[in-house]
């Protein structure tokens, strides 16, 4: 008689060997637990995106089926769910840069950041008043707004910025400066009152 | 301190629960797709030619296919 190792129910293997699992044989109701684990945080991240929830419903629907379209692609080398919010970040920017057709103002990456300046910055935007800071994200260029919530709402490590980003360390800072620089900016436009 | 204002305008929503099949069944849809196109690189003279019956030069498959015409019984 042989004795086999009782397997794990499907619904408690971790994500990666979940995914191992579909990339030897595809199956649509094990791809649905994947759904289960991260339809909220897809949603919710496309929901702070784009600000409206349906155009959000429909992203996070393609989002998915591009994730499995390109499961075979995944390696591994990161967590599946870094993975799975680099399309989601990826793809809701590259939906709101054609739906608004704005480009991101070409940056200079090697410039030298001042890092007294940026810590003033930094520390004035998490002064605000979370309404005029909703405001101020409105109003945003997508891929500012992006960097942002994935800095202070979702904190990403730069390591994982630079995955979703696809860029270098100083090439993440400086874009992240520039974001807190400009939302700043937004906000002095909006509420000249204020200091 | 003062609260992360980041945090306190995190969205809370849920996806709507018909998403799920919407979700899964499109994955089905295209599982069907990828599964068609794999039978058709694997063979695609097969997959589009498999029911056609290729004639010989003698004419002799087209004489089997051809039915004669019915004899007419008042004659």
């Amino acid at each position: 008689m042989l004795f086999r190792k009782k397997a794990k129910p499907v619904s408690q293997l971790s994500d990666e060997d979940l995914v191992a699992e579909l990339q030897r044989d595809m199956d649509a109701d094990r791809f649905g637990i994947l759904y289960d684990r991260y339809s909220s945080k897809v949603f919710q991240k496309c929901v702070s995106m784009t600000r409206n929830k349906e155009l959000a419903q429909d992203l996070t629907h393609d989002i998915f089926l591009k994730a499995f379209v390109n499961l075979t692609k995944f390696d591994h080398r990161s967590r599946f769910g870094t993975w799975l919010y680099s399309i989601t970040y990826n793809y809701c920017l590259d939906h709101l840069r054609k739906d608004q057709k704005q480009r991101t103002s070409e940056l200079d990456d090697d410039e030298r950041i001042d890092d007294g300046a940026d810590e003033r910055y930094e520390a004035e935007l998490l002064s605000l008043r979370a309404d005029r800071l909703a405001k101020v994200l409105d109003v945003l260029e997508p891929a500012d707004r992006g960097i942002l919530l994935m800095k202070y709402q979702d904190e990403l490590s730069v390591k994982d910025m630079m995955d979703v980003l696809a860029l270098s360390e100083s090439a993440v800072k400086m874009r992240s400066m520039r974001a807190r620089e400009r939302a700043l900016a937004k906000y002095h436009v909006l509420f000249p009152e204020e200091p | 301190m003062s609260e992360n204002p980041f945090k306190l305008i995190r969205s809370t929503d849920q996806p709507p629960e018909h998403l799920r099949a919407e979700v899964v069944g499109s994955v089905k849809f295209v599982m069907m797709l990828m599964r068609m196109l794999q039978l058709f690189v694997a063979d695609p003279s097969a997959a589009l030619f498999e029911r056609i019956r290729i004639v010989g030069g003698s004419g002799e498959g087209r004489k089997s296919n051809t039915a004669e015409p019915p004899k007419d019984p008042t004659t």
